[in-house]
């Protein structure tokens, strides 16, 4: 009982029993074969592309902001790569390292705007979302007179971000597990994590402390902008090939994903785990949905049932989290 | 003390009063579009074609950004506009379409789809803490798959076709003189009866102090759960409509359409001066940020420029207007009537 309530407490709690529902509701209902399901790299593929950008979002979301840019920054990505070590022909890491950049710009822009304004961050990056996605379309078509844009990487680079594992499973995936351990390790072992549960807690309060909040905020824009450019990129290496659409899609899915492994919108409460959880039962739904006998169709129907439960057990859960008191000791 | 100081003062007063209104920022915006654009786009744009092609795409995205406005005022989102639009649409294709019953039934069907999406949000929000981003997102997702399931259950494809009778087509989907479509007069009847609803009525009152201070206005005896319940009402029912607007003006309805109005609309709106934060903005403001997004949208058309260059406008514009509201607001914050 006390391993049950103290399990309910953490902050993933509502993503494991999230991915849990689904996993039964698709057995039960969809007739699915878990050992199929299991083996087929699909859902993996989608859940390591939209993991990747959920974690650092997430984290924003941690703080207590919002960044929906990420949206128009995967195409950037993968253009930018397609564009520098395609079409002009540089070499493959000049155009990675331009995404990244690109990247690492707009983040700049995207928290400097943040810090310096009392304008929410919804509207900041909404601003640079639409701005982006103009400014990859005319680059596109001035530069290249094209929409889609053909690349080549070398093997090396093919081998670290763009060749499948078996022959089915894209190498993303052990990224996403990669940077999964990164943000694990720095949001709940180092004093940085402590300062972005502070600041979306309560952010005066967390500069009164002392914590540098300002800069914090940049740091986590320029993190979510650079990683939305890496799946980008790696995406062009992929499939030697990059379009100026696509990546919209991103900006909701990730949202839910977040949502759904436990973060609050609010501010304050999360943890990676849960995110990674999140994006997994997100791709679960939305791929796993091929593998039952229930017509596609409805994925989004379940998505966006499965949103509104575990936005309830989250509000649940974190109350029990606040009102937990531990047992006293019997007295004597 | 002079009189001419007096009237010094006078003036300067009013400039200020002028410029902390929340809808300066997006008159000065439209007339600098709309001043660039004729530059480029010269005669054609300035005539009946440049009107028509921007007032068409304003009135389609104003319905909504009214409703979805008053929301923001009030310190609410609403994303699921982009799923209640093209729903309602194949309500209508649907019911009058396909199964061929009276158009007026269709029509009426589809609008109480958007209110009663509406009214799921508005008692989600109100009866939750969740803020209503996540809600609304997720009764988008909802109505989305509902949309697509049933549609392809029912009719076997994403699109469905319908031929509205010359009643219907008139009075919702006609284009006067072949270029203006009625939907600038509707959306011209939504303009005006949500200027009273804000601005006249008291419920326009309780909308901005619910915006400001949502647990003052409730201790100030303002029914906030009933209000947000509203307001939900009331977008769910302007997407509704501008879905039954399309369906009939181009006689089929597809699953896929909408989304491109979730983040339109609020971006009208944001030009409009309305913060996000609650508490401020005006229906005028709303009117002018629509048209401003619209002439830019249309504009690039005319000008000779790629149209790709319209995004990066828009969203330029877009920070430019967050940004003055941002002076202007705290110019408004700080303001204190000078003493006599």
């Amino acid at each position: 009982m006390d391993m049950i309530n103290a399990f309910v407490r953490r902050p993933a709690a509502a993503s494991v029993l999230s991915l849990i529902g689904v996993l039964a509701f698709y057995v039960i209902f969809g007739g699915v074969d878990l050992g199929r399901l299991a083996g087929a790299a699909s859902w993996l593929n989608f859940a390591a592309n939209l993991g990747i950008v959920a974690l650092p979002v997430g984290l924003l979301m941690i703080a207590g902001e919002i960044d929906i840019s990420i949206g128009a920054m995967i195409p950037a990505g993968s253009m930018t790569t397609a564009i520098l070590s395609g079409y002009f022909g540089l070499p493959i890491w000049v155009g990675m390292a331009g995404a990244l950049a690109l990247g690492i710009v707009v983040g700049l822009v995207n928290g400097l705007l943040a810090v310096r304004t009392s304008v929410p961050s919804l509207i900041i990056t909404l601003g640079t979302l639409v701005g982006m996605q103009g400014v990859v379309l005319s680059a596109s078509v001035l530069l290249t007179g094209n929409t889609s844009v053909e690349v080549t990487a070398p093997d090396w680079a093919k081998f670290a971000f763009g060749h499948l594992i078996a022959g089915s499973h894209q190498v993303i995936i052990v990224w996403w597990l990669l940077l999964t351990a990164l943000f694990a390790f720095v949001v709940h072992q180092t004093r940085y994590g402590n300062w972005i549960f502070a600041m979306g807690g309560d952010k005066v309060s967390a500069r009164n402390a002392g914590i540098p909040t300002q800069s914090l905020t940049i740091v986590l824009f320029v993190l979510s902008a650079t990683c939305a450019a890496f799946v980008g990129m790696c995406q062009a290496i992929q499939f030697n090939s990059a379009q100026v659409s696509g990546g919209m899609g991103y900006i909701f899915n990730a949202i839910v994903s977040i949502v759904v492994g436990g973060v609050l919108l609010k501010g304050g409460f999360g943890s990676v785990f849960g995110i990674f959880f999140g994006s997994l039962t997100f791709a679960v739904v939305s791929q796993g949905i091929y593998f039952t006998s229930i017509d596609r169709n409805w994925s989004n129907l379940i998505i966006g049932i499965m949103l509104l439960i575990a936005v309830a057990m989250n509000e649940t859960f974190r109350r029990m989290a606040i009102a937990y008191v531990p047992r006293k000791r019997t007295a004597v | 003390m002079g009189k001419a100081m007096t009237a010094s003062a006078g003036i300067s007063s009013g400039i200020g009063r002028v410029a902390r209104r929340p809808e300066v920022g997006s008159l000065i915006g439209l007339i600098v579009t709309y001043v660039f654009f004729a530059v480029l786009g010269g005669q054609v744009f300035l005539g009946a074609p440049g009107w028509s092609s921007w007032l068409n795409a304003a009135a389609e995205v104003g319905i909504i950004a009214l409703p979805v406005g008053l929301l923001m005022i009030a310190g609410e989102l609403d994303i699921s506009v982009g799923a209640v639009l093209p729903a309602s649409s194949l309500t209508v294709a649907i019911i009058s379409g396909r199964y061929g019953l009276p158009i007026a039934l269709g029509i009426a069907a589809a609008l109480c789809v958007g209110l009663a999406v509406g009214f799921i949000n508005g008692l989600l929000v109100s009866r939750t803490r969740i803020p209503s981003l996540i809600i609304t997102i997720g009764t988008m997702f909802g109505v989305m798959g509902l949309t697509l399931g049933f549609t392809i259950l029912i009719a076997g494809s994403t699109g469905v076709f319908i031929v509205p009778d010359p009643m219907a087509k008139s009075l919702l989907g006609a284009a006067l003189g072949g270029m203006y479509q009625v939907g600038i007069f509707w959306w011209t009847g939504f303009g005006i009866v949500t200027y009273f609803l804000l601005h006249v009525s008291p419920w326009g009152n309780w909308i901005f102090a619910l915006g400001g201070d949502r647990e003052s206005a409730r201790n100030a005896g303002i029914p906030t759960q009933r209000l947000t319940i509203q307001l939900y009402m009331l977008s769910g029912f302007a997407a509704a409509f501008v879905g039954v607007i399309q369906v009939v003006t181009f006689g089929s309805a597809q699953v896929a359409a909408g989304s491109s109005f979730i983040f339109n609309s609020i971006m009208c709106v944001v030009i409009g001066g309305v913060l996000l934060t609650g508490g401020a903005g005006s229906v005028i403001g709303i009117v002018l940020g629509t048209m401003t997004f619209a002439v830019v949208n249309q504009g690039i058309f005319f000008s000779g420029l790629d149209p790709n260059f319209g995004s990066i406008i828009i969203g330029a514009l877009l920070l430019a207007a967050v940004l003055s509201n941002d002076t202007f607001r705290a110019m408004a914050l700080s303001y204190a009537a000078k003493k006599k």
